[in-house]
């Protein structure tokens, strides 16, 4: 019999089939012809085809919006946001509306153009996390931005537009639904028993025969979360409480990479390199600090198609149990 | 400059896009072509699926034999049950309850026509009047709290690998997420205007006039000022009511011709793209945690058309937060045909 499970943050109810689970070999993916490097704007020497740069890491010096660079920060060409204006919220008779004012960059990861997150050195992703701290704490300076939100979009059906590994940085002016939905969750839950929420759910993976966890290292842990909308959902916490992302200490970014490449890894080895999204969950800015808030880090491998039951219901119907899931993963199975 | 729009109903925020807006022709579809095989939802092959639970027939046909119009038969991978026991467990902070419910497949037409629009408005008429029936079967198991209708046409709409049109019914024992924040924001509005927030949209939407698609013999076609997606469309009753299987003989003739009318455009304008559709209905009214009165005057059924034309990303997953290329004034001058 299948079951219902109660995500214990938002409330949302999943489908958990956990008589028939889905294997890797069960899902179908589209493969894609991309165009290769010619053209690439995010390759060594076309630099000029992106906007001109915001940050770069370059260890030798170099020249801004020239080669040399490790990871590259750009304006997203074709933006969902604009930086400049007013947000001017304002009634519309019924209906509320706002200008639509925020700021859309583009990370390009490395200087390679067929590499895998996981393929890159341990330093490069490090280079990496640093150019999404770095942007985080610019734009936090920024009053009129609530939220910024950091994700990657891998493979076509995932969203992502170019082949060249990047990540996405959006900041918006409002606190985006999804998150104030953990937020709320996580608030009703530490103001009855005190404690963080996620804090507790890492202690109980830890000591339920760690069936759900994937991989851990002194800072960091990765697991299948029991009540994973998606097949092969995959979480990367902090083990200490950290409820903002861009506070990550200069020591705690190696260990960070490290379970980050390991898991983008452990991923594309068992399901044949899937398209993915990831998305940093951290808490809002320029607002009051949620103390029950835990950052995190969501990977959602891309394996099925979404259907009118998920739109229309909130509620999603999961293929493979989270513990299938971890041992695969674990490469146990 | 883009815009913010907050849907009134549930609070979502969605960003569109009004200069690089997209047109029809910016979207390609590709027919991804999944085998056509021998079809199991055919007229003369009626055991190729489970027994079937409720059919539309002409008079004197049997029950799993050739003859009828519209047939529901169960799902061959249900994921809820009927006969399932509804336990409820806590391990640590978890919640787990059991999978009671059920999971149906309503087959639109004896004939091998893969989109419903190509289907005649009296057949249209048959499929509604399976799903009230359904709905009402549905109704008398006091365990289901929802009965949720929906259609994935298309591949990439989540539609199966056989092309003959069909919908789906899953009854559900808890509320569904979607469904509670819908609810939720009708109360809140009700609570302080004493009005049916939808009826104020309708009236809204009628005024304007710039997001109306079709208004047609009582029913309503627009737009929605907030769409998640492009060409999304939202069809209501103007008269108001809370459930859509109360809806009267009347209705139902006059919902069946717009929605094909509907689908029609859509098929038109967007190359067939996929599409889903969802019934936005209220729940069973059941003495709960949380139950409240007013349901009968604060919600309005209608039914949300959402074609896929777009790649939903990492963004909109992880935010719920929506990016519309296509801004619903110029998608309702599409579907309109002004344009």
């Amino acid at each position: 019999m299948p079951e219902l499970r109660r995500d214990p943050i938002t409330g949302r109810w999943v489908i958990v089939n956990i008589e028939s689970p889905l294997y890797p070999s069960d899902f179908h993916i589209e493969p894609h012809k991309w165009k290769g490097e010619e053209g690439c704007p995010f390759c060594y020497g076309n630099e000029n085809l992106t906007p001109p740069e915001i940050e770069a890491i370059r260890l030798d010096g170099g020249k801004p919006n020239t080669p040399g660079w490790k990871v590259r920060v750009v304006p997203n060409k074709y933006p969902a946001l604009r930086i400049e204006g007013d947000l001017n919220k304002r009634g519309l008779r019924l209906y509320d509306m706002s200008n639509g004012i925020g700021a859309h960059e583009v990370i390009i990861d490395s200087p390679y153009h067929y590499k895998g997150l996981d393929e890159l050195e341990d330093e490069e992703v490090q280079f990496l996390i640093k150019a999404y701290r770095s942007r985080s704490q610019d734009l936090v300076k920024d009053r009129r931005f609530k939220y910024i939100l950091i994700f990657k979009n891998v493979g076509l059906s995932a969203g992502a537009s170019l082949e060249h590994g990047h990540s996405q940085l959006i900041a918006l002016p409002m606190v985006p639904k999804n998150v104030s939905e953990e937020i709320r969750g996580s608030t009703r839950y530490i103001s009855y028993h005190e404690r963080c929420i996620f804090c507790d759910i890492i202690s109980q993976e830890l000591t339920n025969d760690r069936e759900r966890i994937i991989t851990e290292n002194e800072k960091f842990i990765a697991l299948s979360p029991l009540s994973a909308r998606f097949s092969f959902e995959t979480w990367i916490l902090p083990k200490e409480h950290r409820t903002q992302f861009m506070d990550i200490k200069d020591e705690e970014i190696p260990y960070l990479a490290k379970i980050l490449k390991e898991v983008i890894f452990k991923i594309r080895r068992v399901l044949f390199s899937p398209p993915y999204n990831y998305i940093i969950h951290t808490s809002p800015v320029n607002s009051e600090e949620p103390l029950g808030y835990h950052w995190h880090i969501e990977i959602m491998p891309k394996l099925s198609r979404t259907a009118g039951f998920e739109w229309g219901s909130g509620f999603y119907v999961v293929g493979t149990p989270p513990e299938v899931a971890a041992k695969f993963l674990k490469g146990e199975m | 400059m883009p815009e913010l729009r907050k849907d009134p109903i549930i609070g979502r925020w969605v960003i569109i896009s009004t200069e690089r807006a997209k047109r029809p022709h910016d979207f390609k579809t590709v027919q991804s072509g999944p085998v056509e095989g021998e079809c199991p939802f055919c007229e003369g092959r009626e055991d190729h699926t489970p027994e079937e639970i409720f059919a539309i027939r002409k008079e004197g046909s049997s029950p799993n034999k050739p003859g009828w119009k519209v047939r529901v038969v169960p799902s061959i991978a249900p994921f809820l049950r009927l006969d399932a026991e509804l336990w409820r467990k806590g391990i640590g902070l978890y919640d787990l309850i059991g999978a009671r419910g059920s999971h149906e497949v309503v087959v639109e037409t004896p004939q091998h026509i893969a989109n419903m629009c190509d289907l005649e408005v009296s057949q249209i008429e048959d499929i509604l009047t399976a799903y009230v029936e359904r709905i009402n079967f549905l109704s008398r198991d006091d365990k289901i709290k929802y009965v949720l209708i929906f259609k994935n046409y298309g591949w990439e709409a989540g539609g199966g690998r056989v092309k003959h049109a069909r919908s789906q019914i899953i009854a559900t024992p808890v509320n569904l997420k979607r469904v509670k924040e819908e609810l939720e924001g009708s109360k809140r509005y009700y609570d302080y205007h004493e009005r049916c927030i939808f009826c104020d949209i309708i009236r809204e939407e009628l005024d304007l006039g710039e997001r109306v698609i079709l208004d047609k013999d009582g029913i309503l076609a627009i737009a929605p000022f907030a769409p998640r997606f492009p060409f999304e469309v939202w069809i209501f009753p103007k008269k108001h009511s809370p459930d859509f299987y109360k809806l009267t003989p009347e209705e139902k003739k006059n919902l069946a011709s717009v929605l094909k009318e509907i689908l029609l455009r859509i098929k038109n304008l967007l190359n067939d793209p996929p599409y889903n559709y969802v019934i936005h209905t209220a729940p069973f009214r059941r003495e709960h945690r949380g139950y409240w009165t007013t349901i009968e005057e604060d919600y309005h059924w209608h039914i949300e058309i959402i074609p896929r034309l777009t790649r939903v990303a990492g963004f909109e997953w992880g935010t719920g937060f929506y990016i519309c290329p296509t801004p619903p004034e110029e998608a309702a001058k599409y579907l309109r045909g002004d344009k």
